[in-house]
């Protein structure tokens, strides 16, 4: 029925000749033949002009007609006479016309400046690419798009600066995505993407931090495995490079940082969901952070977002000594995972890498953490294995949420404790 | 040979203990010797987890499910030439709404042969026993009543919704899961079900429940995807009956050449009587 009426209205502007001003749509509900009959006589009257929606042919469905202004009364007239039973549908089929066509005008103009991407909800790349774009043009003042490297199957890596002004300030890294199939951390850095910017002049806490400290956000570390879930195989971890010498693809992009890489906890088998790679920073989607990290010379903290598990690690991985920061990263870490369950009360596990999830060489926050950047954390969302990598949607801007609290959590001990 | 003394030093011993490099496993101080565990340690959430697959399949009863909540305290003990004893604190979820059920005390003994981990476990639930059989009836009676076998892909799917008619198809094949994951978890290796990929019922002419399913495991710490077929059968008040079969997924090589044998390629595992 909207086609029609979109038709009408397109084909009206296009005439510049036809209104439906004062025309009525009746719905008339026929209880048996002879009423039918009666209708589809109706219908023969050519001169009458009836625009039959639904035409009449069995008592069981509604007869759906639209009813030029100058003949509303006489066909009313007619079903009256004959006991025929009608509602009207449409009062003034222009009025109607007319608001569709402003709710179109209103619905384009949101697009452009307004959001209308759905956060509750899990995006193609595409999709979240387009929002960043729209982040960044919405928001100019503080969000810009930068590319900082392209995945092995050439997908562009795009990271988001926020940032008030200075030159090279002290920054905060984060990052999403970094395994494929973790979608609700993708969607939950796109959701904080936005809370980031919107933020910005309204809460105290983001506003200071940005008066100080630049972000730098990475919503999709690993573009090609994230296309790959959506089109192959949903449970895929790995980037999708070509190994040389076997059949196998990919490599798990979290083993593959050097950091203790080639220990134990990382396999070397390609066909294995933790391969580590042939060699460290193998890995396009690493080696483009790591150089990205390095050229900017003053990141102050790295924070990588994995589901599932609900954890918030520190280093080490690849060892199970802990590092010489333990105490504060500890607390730190105890903080931010209170300022988490403040929110809806989930609970997450606070330690070292390894003695939490398992040894696991080659990680990302080690890396990160030897490098110098003191401040690094490796987040497990939710949930805890009900849903594991499948977590309903409907969890998603909940955990964005609560997230966001441990991510504030750190950045401002970061921000308050320069280094 | 003559003339040793009975007992090897205590360091002796350890080594066996200790498969070499195995950083994983915990360095018990001395035969006997009781060691605190951290309650947020991977050891401890993946043994309390494993004593709940040991229950969950145990008890059959998929109104029973019952997740992790919290370990609140875990102790570990080393039994010399026997292999390592956890003792066991923990709180209990109910595995569909996340509401609290209780708390539970095990003991799980991961021998150092190659068999079943052995598991005793109490919990005390806040779920009554009758509200419990009343939804495995109910949960029963909607798939005993179908004209036509239940076939459904992919659950939940790949936005983690579960087609509320198909969630007693789900419920069943996380009870029959926590079997299949029972026997395969080791001290060092745990499992969550990630998806029912297949779910097909077979209609009996008895009054029991019976489906075939695929279903896809995530191993720890590999983070293997690894796909089972299983086939039970199940009727409330009764033991589970399974046979199932697993090969390791990401052993299905893209280009569909030179496959290594899966860990338990070739192995009919079945338990209760012949179907």
């Amino acid at each position: 029925m909207k086609l029609i009426l979109i038709f009408f209205a397109l084909f009206g502007a296009s005439l510049c000749l036809e209104t439906f001003v004062g025309h009525q749509v009746l719905r008339i509900k026929t209880r048996n033949e002879e009423e039918i009959q009666k209708l589809q006589l109706l219908e023969s009257l050519e001169h009458l002009e009836l625009d039959f929606w639904i035409n009449p042919s069995t008592p069981d469905l509604p007869v759906d007609v639209r009813i030029p202004a100058n003949r509303v009364q006489a066909v009313k007239a007619f079903l009256e006479s004959y006991g025929i039973e009608y509602s009207i549908l449409i009062e003034d089929l222009q009025v109607v016309l007319d608001k569709e066509k402003q709710d179109m005008a209103n619905s384009q103009q949101r697009d452009r400046s307004s959001n209308t991407f759905n956060y509750g909800t899990y995006h193609s790349l595409d999709d979240i690419y387009a929002e960043l774009d729209r982040l960044a043009s919405a928001y100019s003042n503080i969000v810009k798009k930068i590319q900082i490297g392209e995945s092995y199957e050439k997908r562009p890596l795009y990271v988001l600066k926020f940032s008030t002004g200075g030159s090279n300030r002290p920054a905060i890294w984060i990052d999403a995505g970094i395994h494929s199939r973790e979608w609700v951390t993708q969607a939950s850095a796109i959701w904080i993407a936005k809370q980031i910017a919107s933020d910005y002049g309204k809460d105290p806490s983001t506003t200071s931090l940005l008066n100080k400290m630049d972000i730098f956000l990475l919503t999709v570390s690993n573009p090609d495995g994230y296309v790959f879930t959506h089109t192959t195989n949903r449970m895929w971890r790995k980037t999708r490079s070509k190994n040389r010498g076997s059949p196998c693809v990919g490599v798990d992009p979290n083993r593959n940082w050097d950091a203790g890489f080639g220990g134990p906890g990382a396999s070397s088998n390609p066909c294995s969901d933790s391969y580590r790679g042939p060699s460290a920073n193998s890995e396009v989607e690493v080696k483009s952070v790591v150089n990205f990290i390095k050229n900017h010379g003053n990141i102050r903290a790295f924070l990588t977002l994995h589901s599932y598990s609900q954890l918030l690690m520190y280093p080490y991985g690849y060892k199970c000594t802990e590092p010489a920061d333990y105490a504060e990263l500890d607390a730190l870490g105890r903080a931010a995972a209170s300022s988490i369950r403040s929110l809806y009360g989930t609970t997450f596990r606070v330690g070292s890498i390894c003695t939490t999830i398992y040894q696991a060489s080659g990680g990302s926050i080690d890396w990160s953490y030897d490098y110098g950047i003191k401040y690094s954390f490796a987040f497990e969302l939710r949930d805890t294995g009900r849903y594991g990598f499948l977590l309903p949607a409907s969890q998603i801007i909940p955990t964005a949420e609560e997230t966001w609290l441990g991510l504030k959590t750190i950045m401002e001990h970061v921000r308050d404790n320069p280094y | 040979m003559q003339g040793l003394s009975a007992a090897p030093p205590a360091a002796f011993l350890n080594l066996l203990l200790l498969p070499l490099g195995a950083l994983l496993l915990p360095a018990a101080a001395a035969p006997g010797a009781e060691r605190e565990l951290n309650p947020s340690s991977r050891l401890a959430a993946g043994t309390a987890r494993l004593a709940l697959h040991y229950l969950n399949s145990r008890e059959a009863s998929p109104g029973a499910l019952q997740a992790l909540g919290q370990v609140r305290k875990a102790t570990l003990k080393s039994i010399p030439d026997s292999g390592h004893k956890y003792y066991l604190q923990f709180t209990t979820e109910d595995y569909k709404s996340g509401e609290n059920t209780g708390s539970c005390l095990a003991t799980v003994l991961y021998l150092k042969t190659k068999s079943l981990p052995v598991v005793n476990i109490k919990c005390t639930r806040t779920k009554d026993q009758n509200q419990i059989q009343e939804e495995d009836n109910r949960l029963y009676q909607k798939l005993r009543h179908q004209t036509k076998p239940i076939i459904g892909n992919n659950i939940p799917d790949s936005y983690g919704n579960i087609e509320p008619a198909l969630e007693p198809v789900w419920a069943l094949a996380v009870v029959g899961s926590s079997y299949i994951m029972w026997e395969k978890s080791t001290e060092n290796t745990g499992y969550f079900m990630a998806q029912v990929k297949s779910a097909k019922q077979w209609i009996r002419k008895d009054d029991f429940i019976e489906f075939d399913y695929t279903v896809l495991l995530h191993e720890i710490p590999t983070q293997e995807i690894i796909s089972c077929h299983m086939r039970l059968t199940w009727l409330p008040g009764h033991p589970l009956k399974v046979k199932y079969f697993c090969a390791s997924e990401n052993q299905k090589v893209e280009d569909g050449s030179g496959v290594e044998s899966g860990s338990a390629a070739g192995i009919l595992h079945e338990r209760g009587a012949n179907f």
